[in-house]
């Protein structure tokens, strides 16, 4: 058995998940999701597309040089059992998780210092843009318009929901 | 009464999926920048034999853009093209591989045999990471 990545985003494909395109040249692209199956035939580049592994790693937003990474590997040569390598192994699974996940946190942490301290200095680079701008903005002068219509108040009359004898009723009239 | 039906409700589609068939293919980048682009390739693919099949008998061809020209007069002003400036753009930047989405999930590869000592530089590096 063996997890194949996706070519695409490059997460892990399972057996008997996903699909596999084979190129002419006998090269074979594996695919997680129709998604990212359907990115590659519009020809997109990975590299250029903000949600896969690789333009994480491009961009420096994941760890790219750690040891830590360079557990998981290609073997194409079997290794035969042994129960106590399997058990070492499993053993050393774990603790590897413990530290690649540690490094990560401190990388991360790292990276939102960086990111803050770059979008202060940029926020206050707009503040002082706006404050020597040559948009300057003036307290509306009070002019009295002379052009203006004045409103006439029409009187209204109190209704009263009260029926006057006859059946008629005060909100009847009509002008 | 509601809204009889929507206009528009195809998205024109046909055309999108007759051009992503596998048989209308074109040479993908990474293709034509390792091995099209290396010079002893280009020269064979610039001097083709005559193929009834192709366009132009197969005698004017962008190696880039991995296409067919009709006359010299075409493939000439298809170099001057915008189309063709973008394309050697793209191609100025590493090609994307399979090999590069499987180093970015941060799968390597073994290429030496198995030994009893790489296993235990394993142990060492494990106990220099802790």
């Amino acid at each position: 058995m063996r997890v194949e990545k996706c070519y695409f985003c490059s997460t892990n494909v399972y057996p008997g998940h996903g699909s596999a395109f084979v190129r002419n040249d006998s090269k074979v692209f594996r695919f997680c999701t129709s998604k990212c199956h359907k990115n590659f035939k519009m020809k997109r580049n990975p590299r250029k597309v903000r949600w896969t592994k690789a333009f994480r790693k491009a961009a420096g937003k994941e760890m790219t040089i750690d040891s830590t990474i360079d557990f998981e590997k290609r073997r194409n040569v079997p290794v035969r059992y042994d129960r106590n390598l399997i058990e070492t192994t499993v053993k050393a699974m774990k603790r590897v998780g413990e530290i690649k996940a540690r490094r990560e946190r401190v990388f991360f942490k790292h990276r939102m210092a960086a990111s803050r301290e770059k979008q202060r200095a940029h926020r206050k680079k707009v503040m002082e843009a706006a404050k020597t701008s040559s948009v300057k903005l003036h307290e509306p002068i009070s002019i009295e318009s002379t052009t203006s219509q004045e409103k006439i108040k029409v009187p209204v009359k109190a209704r009263s929901a009260l029926i006057q004898g006859e059946g008629r009723s005060m909100g009847m009239e009509i002008d | 009464m509601g809204r009889l039906r929507r206009s528009r409700a195809h998205h024109a589609r046909r055309d999108v999926q007759r051009g992503a068939r596998t048989r209308v293919r074109t040479r993908d980048l990474d293709m034509i920048q390792l091995i099209d682009l290396d010079p002893k390739n280009r020269a064979a693919l610039e001097a083709q034999a005559i193929d009834y099949e192709k366009p132009g008998l197969a005698q004017h061809y962008c190696v880039e853009c991995a296409k067919y020209f009709e006359t010299d007069a075409a493939l000439q002003s298809h170099w001057r093209s915008k189309v063709h400036k973008r394309r050697l753009k793209q191609l100025r930047e590493p090609a994307y591989t399979i090999e590069e989405s499987e180093r970015a999930a941060g799968l390597g590869r073994e290429n030496r045999r198995p030994q009893t000592v790489s296993s235990t530089t394993m142990e060492t590096d494990m106990m220099g990471t802790a």
